[in-house]
């Protein structure tokens, strides 16, 4: 009998250790990780390689590099939305593993529905020189304190029998900021080992909405319209991809 | 019996309270460095946590900067080619050291070297300050001198063993690198016309006002922007390359495929880098010639006719510089030109002179503290 009872008293105290450890760890603030890899249409993106045509006219290009501002990211909960402190983030690829993974530590525990962030930067940080997050306006990213910063910026070649002509789009300007949202799958929590995983499709900066001939256009900086076009493009370039641990 | 036993533990205590005193007295303990402060506009910079700024290693480390010693038959200093009033370059197209062997490159100056292309030298071969602090010393055509007998000189010497207790703890190659980046580090120039203005203390004149302009601004016919796209390598505020990755390091058409130099595909193994360049500050660019890796330019307008019309094409070459020009590009020629004004060359140039910092080239702090005495 009094065994019995010893049994069924572990039992239950086991069972308790067992909910309040489970309670505990999903209580916990957890890292999220972002992870952008970049493609070409169908296939990963490679740096300083002459092999994308020229999606509205003659020619082949390279990208020498390809470099844009995630900001303002925030993911939305079932109790609350939750803001990224300080979050302007340059995403950059010219790493060894050629994919820029952003790790936001210390997100509350949340049924999160959504995730939102802009491509580009506020009209509020994009008119300041204070440096926060990766904003830097000794960077290159940065025009001048007048006009504020590139957004995306990509520069490269387009060549053409022995002719090399050069390519550069950089596009700011606040009204260019794009924001995305992505629903988020179910399987998603903060903590989870396996980052959210996005490409982003450099082509589509050309391909998006507005056929770009890179010949035609083989620059855009400060015009309004142009930059408008690419920001166009651009603001269709990321898609959220399957992740592995929610593969179907 | 009892007696005894407290003398026991007192003797215990007595040696302990010793050792303490007498690891604290060889354990070094400096004074973090008071005062080091720098303009709002130049933005974050990093201090090595295993190198951090104190008086007694900055103290140091100037008095090393201008020893002699440091070479191998003592006759020159870091300063022989880094002399305070050209803000610490030396005035050469390409330095000369020991052997009387002109380097394959020119005397880069020293201010402001927390911010900026955080690798060192023109190729960017070394990591940080203190890896590169020892390698003119050791370099044959430089100082040519050995780091052990180095050693030995400086603990010979009266002064040296007490200045590297009190930073340090002791002699070592490490802790010369050490002394020499943390003095390097201080040389902050921020109070040149340009930063007055940035303060709001003075007004630019005319003539500058329109080479800040162009400095600042990548020219773009469409919308009738002229500029000299010299922001595109060479920051706003702090005038440098640029301190990410590898940003501030650029190939600005200087050499044709056939002669450029590696540059930064030394460091990298990668192609694309061939003929990359670090851009240096151009702080007190004034007093800094001759310009370029190589002292090929003697003038500042030398250096604008390159800009202007000088360009030459290589694989590597910037995209930013190709496509930079004043008029409607011809893009077939691949011939490249800013196609700046005369007046517009004058107005940049004199914008350059704003960056002149009379104080940097002049502060005691920075100066030969074996002529200062102190």
């Amino acid at each position: 009998m009094d065994r019995k009872l010893l049994k069924v008293l572990v039992a239950i105290a086991l069972l308790l250790i067992g909910a309040w450890i489970y309670v505990y760890q999903t209580s916990q603030p957890g890292v999220v990780s972002l992870r952008f890899d970049t493609v070409v249409g169908e296939e990963p993106l490679a740096l300083n390689e002459t092999r994308y045509p020229n999606p509205g006219g003659a020619g082949l290009f390279r990208v020498r590099d390809f470099q844009f501002y995630l900001s303002n990211i925030v993911l939305h909960g079932k109790k609350k939305d939750y803001r990224v402190p300080d979050s302007y983030h340059l995403a950059r690829f010219d790493n060894a593993s050629g994919r820029y993974q952003l790790d936001l530590p210390g997100v509350p525990p949340d049924a999160y529905s959504a995730i939102t962030f802009s491509i580009g930067i506020d009209d509020a940080a994009n008119s300041s020189i204070a440096s926060v997050g990766d904003l830097d306006p000794n960077s290159r990213m940065a025009w001048n304190w007048e006009v504020g910063y590139k957004f995306v910026l990509f520069e490269g070649a387009l060549l053409d029998g022995d002719t090399v002509q050069p390519l550069v789009y950089h596009v700011g300007f606040s009204e260019n900021r794009k924001i995305l949202r992505f629903d988020l799958p179910e399987s998603f929590a903060p903590g989870s080992p396996e980052p959210l995983s996005f490409t982003v499709d450099v082509m589509a900066l050309f391909t998006g909405k507005v056929t770009i001939d890179m010949a035609a256009l083989p620059n855009v900086k400060f015009d309004r319209a142009d930059a408008r076009s690419i920001a166009e493009n651009y603001g269709e370039m990321v898609s959220l991809a399957t992740t592995t641990g929610d593969a179907q | 019996m009892n007696r005894s036993v407290a003398l026991l533990m007192l003797c215990g205590l007595l040696l302990a309270a010793a050792a303490v005193g007498f690891l604290r007295y060889i354990e070094p303990r400096p004074t973090p460095l008071q005062g080091f402060t720098a303009p709002f506009v130049f933005g974050k910079f990093n201090v090595p946590a295993d190198n951090p700024l104190t008086q007694e290693g900055v103290q140091l480390g100037r008095r090393l900067f201008y020893d002699k010693r440091l070479s191998g038959d003592n006759s020159v200093s870091c300063s022989t080619c880094h002399i305070q009033q050209l803000a610490f370059t030396d005035g050469k197209a390409r330095a000369v050291g020991i052997s009387g062997n002109p380097l394959a490159f020119n005397s880069m100056s020293l201010a402001n070297l927390l911010w900026g292309a955080q690798r060192f030298f023109w190729d960017g071969r070394a990591a940080t300050l203190e890896e590169q602090a020892l390698i003119p010393i050791q370099g044959a055509d430089e100082m040519a001198q050995d780091l052990n007998e180095l050693i030995g000189e400086l603990k010979a010497d009266e002064a040296y063993p007490d200045l590297f207790r009190r930073a340090y703890g002791k002699i070592s190659a490490e802790n010369i690198a050490r002394a020499l980046a943390s003095f390097e580090r201080t040389l902050v120039s921020a109070d040149s016309r340009y930063d007055q203005y940035l303060r709001g203390e003075v007004k630019l004149t005319a003539e500058e006002e329109l080479g800040r302009k162009l400095f600042m601004a990548h020219p773009d016919v469409k919308v009738s922007l002229r500029g000299a796209n010299c922001i595109d390598c060479h920051s706003q505020f702090l005038t440098s390359g640029f301190s990410t990755g590898f940003d501030g390091f650029s190939n600005n058409g200087l050499d044709t495929e056939e002669m450029l130099r590696p540059g930064l595909q030394l460091v990298t193994g990668q192609l694309a880098d061939r003929g990359r360049l670090k851009a240096p500050t151009l702080r007190n660019i004034a007093l800094t010639a001759p310009y370029m890796h190589d002292g090929r330019f003697t003038t500042l307008e030398q250096v604008l006719d390159h800009y202007n019309e000088g360009i030459r094409y290589s694989e590597t070459l910037s995209p930013l510089i190709m496509e930079a020009d004043n008029q409607p590009r011809d893009t077939i020629s691949m011939r490249f030109s800013l196609n700046l004004n005369e007046e517009e060359k004058h107005a940049i140039i004199a914008f350059l002179h704003t960056l002149t910092d009379r104080r940097f080239i002049t502060e005691e702090k920075f100066s030969n503290p074996f002529e200062a005495g102190d």
